[in-house]
C-alpha cells in the first residue's frame, strides 16, 4: 500500500468511526437537528414582521432570509462540534491510539474534518427540508443553489478547523465554550435579522468587515438569484482555510509535544 | 540489529522533575524486556516517548531501526502499544474497534477480515465480538486492546502495565499470550509492570527504573543471583528441638531473624546444601515438621538498590500523563 492510500485508508476509517458514533448517539444526533431549528422558528417565526419595514428588499421574503443564517449557522457549529468529540478523544485516552496507530497525523485532522462535513451535510439536508416546507421561495438557479450549499458546507471546515486548533491545545472538554464563542460573536456581529445596509451604528461598522458578512450577504445572493459578495465569500473560506489550517495543524503539533 | 536502543534519553517537564532523566538500554529483537518501578518512576514517560506520544527532552532512541523523533511515522507503522487504560468507543463493537484499527494501519478487505477474526479468537472474544465494548469486563477490554496492537504485526509491542486491575485468569491468560508471541512469533516486547511476578514469569531481562534512572538491569535470574542467597527455614516437629536445630544448622549458613517456633539460615551454597541439612538432622534424630526454601526476589533485588521494598512503594500516582 502507498504512502497516500495508506493515509486515505486511515482518513476513511477515522470518518467513519467518528459518524458511526454519532448517529448511534442521539445525545448528539438530536441536539445538532433541534439546536439550528430552535433560531429557524425564533427568527423566522418571531420575526417575520421584519420584512414590512422600509428598506428590506429581500425579494425571496423573509423566511428564506432567516435560512440562509440557519444553514451557515448549523454547518459552522456542527464543525465546532467535532472538536466537542477530539477532546472526549483526548479525555478518554482514545486519542492516543490514533496517535500512536496512525503514521501520518494529518489523516487524524483531515478524518475528523471529513466527519464533521458528514454531519452537517446530515444537518443541512434536514434543516432544508424543515424550510421548504415552512415555504421558502428558492429563486436562484439550480447551479446557485449548489454554490450556496458548497459554499454552506466549506464554512464548516472553517468551524472545525478552529475547534480542532483549540481541542488539540487544551485536550480537554471544558474548554469547549472558547470553540463556540467566538464563532457566536462572529455571526451575531453579521446581518443575522435585516440586510446590511439596515444596520446602523458600530454593529454597521463591525458587520462591514466581520468574514461571515459576505458568506451570508454571498449566500442569500445566491438563494434569490442577484448577484452580491459571493467572491468575496469564497476568499474568505479560501483564506479562513488556510489560516485556521494552520492553527489547526500547529496544534496537532502542540499536542504532540504534551 | 536491536529492537530497541536507547541512550541517554531525559525527559523534564515544566516546573517538575526530570521523570526520565538519562535512560540507557538496549532490547533485542524477540526478546521480553520487564520494564519494573514503582508508581512515579518514570516507566510510562519512558514508553510514551518510544512510541513516539511525547518527544524527549534529549537524548536518543530507535525503535525497529527508526529514530523516534525523526521517523516518527515508520515507527509508528512498526510497533503496537496496549497502553494503561484500554482506551476504547464505547459505542463501537469489538470488531467495530478492529475495523477502525485496522484502516489506522492501512489494512482493508478480506485481509483485515481475517486478521481481525483470527486475533479475536486468539484473544477468547470471537463471542462477544458483536457486541458494544462499553459492556464489556475489564479483562475483556485488556485483550481487545491486545488484538487491536497485533493486528497489524508490530515486530516490537509495547504493553504499559497490561495487568493492572485484572482478575488473576485474566491476567494468567494475558501472560500466556504475551508469552507465546515472543516465543512463537518473534515480536518483541517492552513490558512495564510493577508486579515483581509479572516481571519474573514473563521477562527475559529485567530493568529497574527508580526516580527516572535504571537502577540494575540483568536476566531475573542474574540480578536475584546479585543480591543474595537461598535461604531455608526450618520448624522442627518438636519444639523443644529448636535449640538443637539451630545448632545443626550452624555449619550450612548464617542464622536469620525468624518467628519463635522455627528457624532460618541465609545457605552458604545455595539450594545444594538442603540435601545435606536433611541428612544431618536426619543424622541426629531431628524430625522436620516444615521445610520452606525461600529464593530471593526481585522486591530484595529493588531493596538492595534503592533501599526500600518495590511491594507499595509507589504510593503517588502515575507518571504516564505529566502536565507539560
Amino acid at each position: 500500500m502507498t504512502g497516500f492510500s495508506h493515509w486515505l485508508t486511515a482518513v476513511k476509517g477515522i470518518t467513519w468511526r467518528q459518524s458511526s458514533s454519532f448517529f448511534k448517539n442521539p445525545a448528539l444526533v438530536l441536539p445538532s437537528l433541534l439546536f439550528p431549528m430552535l433560531f429557524f422558528a425564533a427568527f423566522a417565526g418571531g420575526l417575520s414582521d421584519l420584512n414590512r419595514i422600509p428598506g428590506f428588499d429581500y425579494e425571496p421574503g423573509y423566511t428564506t432570509f432567516q435560512y440562509v443564517f440557519v444553514l451557515f449557522q448549523s454547518s459552522m457549529f456542527g464543525g465546532i462540534f467535532i472538536g466537542f468529540a477530539v477532546a472526549r478523544d483526548f479525555e478518554n485516552g482514545f486519542a492516543r491510539r490514533l496517535m500512536i496507530a496512525t503514521p501520518r497525523r494529518s489523516a487524524i485532522i483531515c478524518g475528523y474534518g471529513l466527519a464533521a462535513l458528514v454531519r452537517s451535510a446530515f444537518t443541512i439536508v434536514f434543516v432544508t427540508i424543515v424550510a421548504l416546507v415552512a415555504g421558502i421561495n428558492v429563486l436562484g438557479s439550480p447551479g446557485q443553489i449548489v454554490l450556496l450549499f458548497l459554499l454552506a458546507l466549506t464554512s464548516n471546515i472553517l468551524g472545525s478547523l478552529w475547534a480542532l486548533g483549540i481541542a488539540f491545545r487544551f485536550q480537554t472538554l471544558s474548554v469547549t465554550p472558547l470553540m463556540q464563542i467566538p464563532f457566536f460573536i462572529l455571526l451575531f456581529l453579521a446581518p443575522v435579522y435585516v440586510p446590511i445596509q439596515l444596520l446602523r451604528g458600530w454593529i454597521r461598522h463591525v458587520a462591514d468587515v466581520n468574514p461571515v458578512t459576505f458568506l451570508l450577504e454571498g449566500g442569500r445572493a445566491l438563494m434569490a438569484g442577484t448577484t452580491g459578495p459571493i467572491v468575496t465569500a469564497w476568499l474568505v473560506i479560501l483564506i479562513g482555510g488556510i489560516v485556521l489550517g494552520i492553527w489547526s495543524l500547529t496544534g496537532l503539533r502542540a499536542a504532540e509535544k504534551r | 540489529m536491536s529492537a530497541i536502543e536507547v541512550r541517554g534519553l531525559v525527559r523534564e517537564f515544566k516546573k517538575g522533575p526530570r521523570a526520565v532523566d538519562g535512560i540507557d538500554l538496549t532490547v533485542a529483537e524477540g526478546e521480553i524486556y520487564g520494564f519494573l518501578g514503582p508508581n512515579g518512576a518514570g516507566k510510562s514517560t519512558a514508553v510514551l516517548m518510544l512510541t513516539t506520544l511525547l518527544p524527549p527532552t534529549s537524548g536518543t532512541a530507535t525503535v525497529a531501526g527508526f529514530d523516534i523523533v525523526k521517523q516518527g511515522p515508520q515507527v509508528r507503522a512498526s510497533i503496537g502499544a496496549a497502553l494503561q487504560e484500554a482506551a476504547l468507543d464505547r459505542f463501537l463493537t469489538g470488531r467495530e474497534h478492529i475495523k477502525l484499527q485496522g484502516s489506522l494501519h492501512g489494512m482493508k478487505g478480506a485481509d483485515l477480515k481475517q486478521r481481525g477474526n483470527d486475533l479475536l479468537e486468539r484473544v477468547g472474544l470471537t463471542d462477544a465480538a458483536d457486541r458494544k465494548v462499553g459492556g464489556y469486563s475489564g479483562g475483556m477490554k485488556r485483550r481487545l486492546d491486545l488484538a487491536l496492537a497485533l493486528l497489524h504485526s508490530p515486530r516490537v509491542l509495547f504493553l504499559d502495565e497490561p495487568t493492572t486491575g485484572l482478575d488473576p485468569q485474566s491476567r494468567s491468560a494475558l501472560w500466556d499470550e504475551v508469552a507465546r508471541l515472543s516465543r512463537e512469533d518473534g515480536v518483541t516486547v517492552f513490558l512495564t509492570t510493577q508486579y515483581l511476578e509479572e516481571a519474573d514469569a514473563l521477562a527475559n531481562r529485567v530493568g529497574i527504573i527508580d526516580h527516572g534512572t535504571i537502577v540494575v538491569e540483568g536476566t531475573p535470574d542474574e540480578l536475584k543471583a546479585e543480591v543474595g542467597r537461598s535461604s531455608v527455614e526450618i520448624e522442627p516437629h518438636d519444639a523443644a528441638r529448636l535449640a538443637d536445630l539451630e545448632r545443626a544448622l550452624t555449619p550450612f549458613g548464617e542464622p536469620m531473624v525468624t518467628r519463635g517456633t522455627s528457624a532460618s539460615i541465609r545457605l552458604n551454597e545455595g539450594v545444594g546444601d538442603v540435601t545435606a541439612i536433611v541428612r544431618a538432622l536426619d543424622a541426629q534424630g531431628i524430625v522436620v515438621h516444615q521445610l520452606r526454601l525461600r529464593e530471593p526476589t526481585l522486591d530484595d533485588v529493588f531493596l538492595e538498590k534503592t533501599g526500600r521494598s518495590l511491594e507499595g512503594s509507589g504510593d503517588n500516582d502515575e507518571d504516564e500523563t505529566p502536565s507539560a
